[in-house]
Formats: structure tokens, sequence, C-alpha cells
């Protein structure tokens, strides 16, 4: 087969001391700055994408590869330790993650994140070897009613992250609808709840709110909290790695987010975020033991991390063979190809064989690079929570307003002589918002989904129903539609008729749940 | 390794000279856009050329140029060193946003490049000319779904214009706004729309392999290496092209203004200038002085009309 | 609710009839917003103004659940929070926003870590700040001068790498 030829030659050419190298700075680079509290992919890959350009082609490519995937794990660290997301893909991460480090319990939490980041990465990249033609077109067949379908999906399963309270979740999600609508609509470039600040037009950034709503949120609660600041933190308790029982309950959920997450992240509309989404509530109904979701499960990082990670490989399908970036992050990556001399588009594979080989060998030897530096890594990371509270917290507040004034820092709003930046008056203000939220028992994850998921639903409605003119019928008219919306009904469905089927603990559950 | 990298950072913090800088750039647009990459290509290009010493970057993102346009305007009055990169989206997105300030409030220098906007349909499309699209749009206007980029920008403008010329109503055109060229061009290629109207780069690369067909560009000369008729010369009589620009701060002096120009002029007419558009695909259209204000005035005052015919400007 | 502890009296939760207030509030706000849009006449079916009038019904509806939650004490019990070091750190993020474009990153940046670290109960401040200063201006460095990131620079850092103010 030539595919393997030329994939075999990529991976010779990648496998030279040199470009080892290379990769080992790129992903050691991706996941320093990756890790910072508040900065997340897309700033990280901007950040140093300059730096790969002081060296040759391959060279270049390589340290490229590993600050891709770097700057996709490095997040996850920060999510886990410190509750602390620097983007919405590892919002679900940070859920049950967070929670098993409170107890103790970061390392393994950590150690799933890497393995599965790395499974779920080789079958990617592989899969973007192998199938991406015919991923793409599986994508491509998405009309905007089947993506209508799949956000109905999605909003069905954010409730898995609502926590005890369904009213308080729903206003979660309904105070994050709200913010979505902010800005200029699309489909008529009219202006929305702005109320005249030309800083609102473009809407709220997602990773501002979700920075502001976690890192700062967390750091005010946690401030607030006597006990907390003073009690002293079990950075690990029991073994650092992994139990057998983690490596049971670990590997089923790490296919699975990797299947989840490839082909959500090669639709044009699709992206890590909405992967782990589903990923996470997927967990949640495949558990054996879902009542320990919200409590520290660890599928409940594995599955999503996967996805998280076998998303940033499934942009590339469209990236590479369409020349389509649907993330910000793909966006930065576009341009870094060019300079590569990569031109994407569906002539790519024939006109750039061996720089594609080259680049997918590359994402293949990053992958496993990453494994290597970070698992060794673990007891490293988990001593952040040694570090004294008004120390690590200080430095989460730096990082976190350092991520948002270099992602959208202009100094653009003046009280009186004083230029301030409009961006982090709304990371204060939704700060405090994140902090009230806590503190009156709201769950913090579906604001964020809200501003996320309200836009692209309302977007791919309206787009279906002036392309039938007006028809509703439209929204069921493909077979792919039907399909998720029966997934949908099955997800609401499955959990409640399990419920009914006597388990009284369950039962007793559910009766509490409503308010 | 580690050191070469060390050597990389510190050289980098090093080679920055203790004089100010002499102009700083702001791109009112993401990184990776269109803006920021002209931004960047002539901050490359200055400094490569030593016609300046120095030169930064700054984005300011936002409702189609507007919200860096406000604040460069209201901070850099005066300022000779400042400069804004813009284009045609920016006096459509004006218009569309109401914005309070537009471009009589800056110093417009010079056109630098230009592009034509591509009239596309997928292969499997029964659509083989514009008289068939013409003909299509003539038998029922609304089921002719138009994917392209924001509401009220080139794209839309373009197929606002369209239908203007064969004599149909443009508020009547089913057009179906996208965030950016790739989410529009995804669109088309998966058939969910009738014809897709967008910057003919985003195509390009489809165009050459067949899944597209190009069935005209709307501006007034044919475009090099594309096999395709203008729109006048398929019979619909319009024109346009999507314009980028570079403008200086308001309040400059004769001087100042001739020194920039100066400036300008040497980078367009530089090695690395036109090396940099041969490998971004972009045409030269340097356009400078009186003949860029009167072209700048005159496209205003189609964009307005034509926005008003659409319906999105009142 | 599980959580909702009892407390002596039967009272009306407070706080949650305020925020019961202010989620109508906001949908009023919506509805008052999206009533006052033009509506251009373009070829749309669902109009801009669609999606707006679902979410301010949603939060009005969630403002009903609110109350009758408020009326019944259904809130989980809240922790006694310590509003002094939220204060520390609020006023230091204010700090910084205010600090920044005239004293430059690190000054501002050393202010809001010193702030917080007092909100933690680590002073006193005029060993934090300079402390905070110098590990801001560390990040500064690598960040601005590194990695290009535009980050405002002020005298201090005008002063450390060029030597002149």
């Amino acid at each position: 087969m030539e595919t393997f030829d030329l994939l075999a030659q990529g991976l010779l050419a990648a496998m030279q001391v040199q470009n080892l190298v290379y990769a080992l700075i790129g992903v050691t680079l991706g996941t320093a700055v990756g890790v910072l509290p508040g900065i997340g992919p897309a700033l990280t890959v901007a950040l140093l994408l300059p730096v790969t350009y002081r060296l040759d082609p391959a060279g270049s490519l390589i340290m490229f590869a590993g600050i891709y995937y770097g700057g996709m794990y490095g997040g996850s660290t920060t999510s886990i330790l410190l509750n602390t997301p620097g983007e919405s893909a590892s919002i679900v991460t940070a859920l049950e993650g967070n929670k098993m480090a409170r107890k103790g319990r970061g390392g393994p939490a950590l150690a799933t994140a890497a393995i599965g980041s790395f499974v779920a990465g080789l079958i990617a990249t592989l899969g973007l070897a192998f199938i991406a033609p015919t991923v793409v077109k599986f994508a491509l067949s998405f009309g905007p009613a089947d993506y209508f379908a799949l956000m109905v999906l999605a909003f069905v399963t954010v409730s898995a992250a609502f926590g005890d309270s369904a009213l308080r979740g729903l206003t979660a999600l309904f105070i994050g609808l709200g913010l979505g609508l902010i800005g200029i609509d699309l489909q008529t470039g009219q202006t929305r709840l702005a109320f005249a600040i030309p800083d609102l037009l473009d809407g709220i950034e997602v990773t501002t709110l979700a920075v502001a709503m976690f890192a700062i949120g967390e750091t005010l609660k946690t401030a607030a909290d006597r006990e907390q600041v003073d009690a002293q933190v079990m950075a690990v308790k029991g073994s650092v790695w992994m139990t057998a029982d983690d490596w049971k309950r670990s590997w089923a959920s790490w296919l699975r987010g990797t299947f989840i997450g490839f082909p959500i992240g090669a639709m044009p509309a699709g992206g890590a975020d909405v992967a782990s989404f589903l990923s996470y509530s997927a967990e949640k109904s495949f558990a054996k033991n879902p009542e320990e979701f919200g409590h520290g499960a660890i599928e409940g990082v594995a599955g999503p991390e996967a996805a998280n990670n076998a998303s940033a490989a499934g942009t590339l399908v469209p990236l590479l063979t369409l020349g389509l970036p649907t993330t910000a992050t793909a966006a930065i990556m576009l341009a870094g190809f060019q300079q590569f001399g990569l031109q994407p588009g569906p002539l790519l594979f024939t006109n750039n064989a061996s720089l594609v080989w080259a680049l997918i060998a590359s994402l293949l030897v990053a992958n496993f690079m990453l494994l290597v530096l970070n698992l060794p890594l673990i007891g490293l990371w988990v001593k952040l929570l040694t570090i004294p509270k008004p120390w690590l917290y200080g430095g989460i507040l730096v990082f976190a307003t350092l991520g948002t004034l270099g992602a959208n820092g202009a100094m653009s709003m003046g009280i009186g002589p004083v230029r301030i930046s409009f961006e982090l008056v709304l990371l204060l203000a939704f700060g405090i918002l994140g902090y009230l939220l806590r503190r009156f028992g709201y769950p913090i994850a579906p604001v964020v989904v809200g501003l996320i998921l309200g836009p692209m639903a309302e977007q791919q409605l309206r787009r279906a129903l002036a392309i039938s003119q007006g028809d509703p019928g439209i929204l069921v008219h493909s077979p792919i539609s039907i399909v998720l919306y029966v997934v949908a009904i099955i997800a609401v469905g499955l959990p409640l008729i399990m419920r009914l089927r006597g388990r009284g603990a369950v039962l007793g559950q559910l009766a509490t749940d409503e308010d | 390794m580690n050191k070469l990298l060390l050597a990389a950072l510190v050289s980098g913090a090093l080679s920055v000279p203790a004089f100010a800088a002499d102009y700083a750039i702001v791109a009112p647009a993401a990184p990776g856009g269109g803006w920021d990459q002209t931004a960047r290509t002539m901050q490359e290009a200055l400094t490569a050329e030593g016609i300046s010493g120095n030169v930064q970057v700054t984005n300011v993102p936002g409702a189609g140029g507007t919200i860096g346009l406000a604040q460069f305007v209201n901070q850099e009055n005066g300022n000779p060193n400042a400069l804004i990169v813009g284009g045609y989206v920016m006096v459509g997105a004006i218009l569309t946003n109401a914005s309070p300030v537009t471009l009589a409030e800056v110093t417009p220098i010079a056109r630098l490049t230009g592009e034509a906007i591509g009239v596309v349909v997928p292969a499997s499309s029964d659509i083989q000319s514009v008289d068939d699209l013409v003909a299509k749009l003539k038998e029922n206007t609304g089921a002719v779904s138009w994917a392209g980029g924001s509401a009220g920008g080139a794209d839309h403008i373009t197929a606002g214009l369209i239908a203007k010329a064969v004599g149909l109503d443009p508020t009547q055109v089913n057009y179906i706004a996208y965030s950016g060229g790739g989410e529009a061009l995804a669109a088309i290629l998966g058939g969910q729309v009738t014809v897709g109207v967008s910057g003919i780069s985003e195509f390009a690369s489809q165009i050459e392999a067949g899944e597209l067909r190009l069935l005209a560009v709307s501006t007034d000369t044919r475009v090099p290496g594309f096999d395709a008729p203008t729109l006048q010369e398929a019979g619909v009589d319009t024109a346009v092209q999507n314009w980028r620009m570079i403008a200086a701060a308001p309040g400059l002096s004769d001087e100042q203004v001739a020194a920039i120009n100066a400036d300008i002029e040497a980078m367009v007419n530089s090695a690395t200038w036109k090396t940099a558009l041969e490998t971004k695909g972009w045409v030269n259209t340097y356009l400078a002085g009186d003949a860029f204000e009167a072209q700048l005035a005159a496209d205003i005052a189609a964009t307005e009309a034509i926005l008003k015919d659409i319906g999105l400007v009142q | 609710m599980s959580a909702g502890a009892p407390n002596h009296t039967r009272r009306p939760d407070g706080a949650a009839l305020v925020i019961a207030a202010i989620l109508a509030a906001i949908a009023i706000v919506i509805f008052w917003q999206t009533s006052q849009m033009r509506v251009p006449p373009v070829q749309q079916r669902v109009g801009p103004t669609v999606f707006p009038y679902i979410v301010a019904t949603g939060l009005a509806l969630l403002s009903v659940g609110t109350l009758i939650s408020a009326l019944r004490r259904g809130f989980p019990a809240r922790s006694k929070d310590d509003y002094g070091p939220i204060a520390w750190i609020i006023a230091g993020l204010v700090a910084q926003i205010l600090l920044l474009s005239s004293a430059g990153f690190s000054i501002a940046t050393g202010v809001l870590f010193a702030f917080t670290a007092k909100g933690f109960g680590r002073g006193p401040l005029w060993q934090t700040i300079p402390i905070g200063i110098v590990f801001a201006f560390i990040v500064w460095f690598l960040f601005a001068r590194g990695l290009q990131l535009s980050l405002p620079r002020g005298p201090f850092e005008r002063l450390l790498t060029t030597g002149a103010f």
C-alpha cells in the first residue's frame, strides 16, 4: 500500500535524533505555556508558532506538531488540579478531575488524561492518515438542520452537568444563553443587547467567560472560605499512579471519547468543546455507577480528555483536505502551514504528499513525546497543590489576566483620562458572577455551555429554515437528523427508565432532585 | 538545543532598538485573517527593506473592523506613526452597524491589494452559467440560497448587486450568512445551498480540483488563472472588488501625510512586498492620492445604496 | 431539597428572592431591548428577535421557579463566607485594570498579585508588592519579549529593557 510507504518514510524522517529533539522542545514549550491557567491552545499555538520559523521546514513542522499537541494537553493539568480551565474544551475535565484532585487522586486523574490523550491522539492521527476523505465526506453531508439536531442532542445531554438541581442547572444554562444573544446578529447584521458599547458588538468571548467563571470565581470562593484557606492540602493520597481498577474503568472511556471526538472535530461546525460535552454525558450514561459523577468519577476525565485530543486531530481533517479552518486554533495553524509551503485543499495529498506525510508522522511522534514527557512529570505537577495558597492563587490571577490581555487586551475604554481594558472589566464582572453562582449552589459549566451552544443552535436553525423557505419539515428531513433526535430521546429516556426500574436509592435521589 | 532556544529568545528580546517604533499598525481583525496578514506582511516588508526601523502590529478585532477603527480615531489623532489596515468590508460594516466613526475620520493613504468575489456552484449543480443562475432567480428568487460571509459584507453585497442588475428585488435574495469563508465553503461543497459567493482565493483550490464551478468573477476585468467571465461579460451589469487599504491617523499635516505616502510607495515597489504578494496570491492594486480618495468616495456611496436596497440599512 | 438546612425560622430565603428578582429583571431587559430592534425586511423566516424572546421567556419562568423555591426554602445551605478576602482580591483586579495603561504590566499585575496574597492572609503589602512586581516582570519579559505577546509597557519595563523611561 502506497499510503503505508509514505507514512513509513515520513516516520523515518521524523525519527532522526535531531527531529526527536525538536519534537521534545515543541511538546515541552506547548505544555509549559498551555499549562498556565487562562491560556488556552489557540493562544499557545499563536504565541509559539514564530519560534518554529527559525528552523528548517522538517524541523519546524515537527516542533509545531509538538506545540499543538502539547498546548491541547497542557490545559487539562490546571483544570484538574486547580479547577481553572484555560479554554472551553477542558471545562468538563475540571468537573470530575478537580473532584478527584481534592480527594488526593490528582495523580490518577492526570495519568488517565495523559494516557487517554495519547490513545486518542494515536487513533485519531491514524484516522487522519487513512480515512480523512471518507470522514470529510460525512462531515460535509451535515446540513444546518443536522447541526441543529446535534445541538439539540448536546443541550439535552448537558443536563448531565447540572449537578443536583434542575432548576439551578437550567438557570445557569439560560444565563449563558442570554449572554450568547449579545452582539451583531450574523444573519441580518443587526445589533442585539450591546447597550451601545462597541466592545460588545462581537459578543462575549467564550474564553473570557470560562477563565473568569473558573479561575477568578474559584479564587474568590476559596479565599472567602476560611476553612479552605487554612486547610492543609493533601497532594497525594495513595498512589500517584493509576490502580488496576482505574485502568479497567478508563480504557473503554478513552475509546468512546476517541470515537466521539474524531468525527465531531472533523465537522466544520463541531469543535472540541461540543465533543467533550457529548463524551461526558456518554460516560455518565454508560457508567456502572452514575451516582459517582459529580464526586470524582475517573470515566468523566478519561472520556472527555480523549475526546478533546481526538477532536484536535479531527480538526486537521477539514483543514488539510478542504483548507477549512474550523476553530481559532486551526485558523492560526493554517497560517502556519502556509509558512511551510503547504497549501491545504483537495489537492494537498497529491501536490504536497511528502510534506503532508511528514506532518502526520510528526504528529504521531509528538503524540508519543507528549506521553514520555508528561507521565514522569505527573508527580511534579501534583506538587503544584503544595504551593502556599497566597502565592498559588496570586499566580493564577496573574496568568488569567495575562491570557485575557494577550488574546484581546486593547485599552478600548476610558474612565476620564485613564484608558482601561474592557475585556478585563468583563473578566472581573464574570468572576464575581462565578463566585455568586458558586455561593448559591448553581453549577458553573452550563453557563459556558449555553454561551457556546446557544448561538450555534440559533444560527443553524435559522439557516435551515431560510434554505427551506420556512418549511419546518426540513428539520427532520435527513436520516442524520432523525438519528440524532432518536439518540437525544434515548439519552433523556434511558436514565428515567433505569431509575423507574426500582433502584430504591436512586429513586430517592430523584425525589430530592425536583424542586 | 535549549541553549539554541534561549539564544533565540534573548536575541529576540535584545534586537529591539532603543528608539520609539517607527510605525504602529493596527490590524482591526483577529490574528490569521486577511487584514492581519496584510499588516504583518507590511511589517515584514517595511523592516526588511529598511524603510522603517521598527514596526509593531496590534490586533483589535471585532465588528467588521469598526471597533479597531473607532479606537484608532479616538487614540491616535495627530500621531504620524500610527497606521490602520482596512478594506471594503469596513465600508459595509460602518453602515450596517451604524458605527459612530467612519472612514471620513481617518487619512486614507493607499489601496494596496484587491480581490475579486467569485460566484460558484458545486460541480454537481445543474447551473452551468450565469444565464442559468439568472433564469433560476427570475423563476423564484427565494428558492435560490446564497452562502457567503456575514450579512452586509462584500459577499452579501455582490449577491444583492446581481439581483438588482437583473431587475429583481434585492430584499428577496435568500442570503445565508456564515462566519468566515471556510464554513460557507463547507455548505457549498456539501450542496446545502444553491450558490456560493466569497473571495475567489477561498475557492481557488476547490475550483482547481473540479469540486466547484466558477460561474463569474465580480471585478470589471477577468482574473488571471481563472477561466471565468466577469459578471459584465456574462450579461449582469455590475462590478465590485474587495480591496484592502492602509490609512493614517486624523489630524496630520501635509508633510506628514507625504512622508507616509513615500514610505508606503517605497514598500509597494520593494522586492519583499512583491514576493509576498506572489506567495499569498494577492493582486497588487496600488492606488494612492486623489485617485484613491475619489474611488473610496464612490465605493462608499454605491455601498450605501445597495445596502439600502437589500434592506440592511435604513 | 435534601441539602436545605432547616434554619430556625421558616422565613423565605432572602437571597433566593433577590436572585428571582434579578432573573426577572434580566428577562424584562431582554424583552424591552428586543422589542426596540429594527427587523430588516430581508428574506428571513425566523428573524433576529425570535431567540431573544425565547430566552427572555425562559428566564421569566425560571424566575418564578426560583421564587417558589425561595418561599419553600429550597436552596442548599450556604457556607459562612468571609467578605474581607473577596474585597482584597476584587480591589487587586480593579487596581490592575486602572494601573495597566499608565504603570505598565509589571506594576499593575504586581499589585494584583500582592492584593490576592493579602486576601489569602499573606502580607505585609510593602513586602509582597515588590515580590509581585518582580514576578510579573519576569512573566512580562518571557511573554512580551520572548513570544511577542502584546502586553502594556510602562516606565518600569522601559527602564529595565532599554535603560530609559
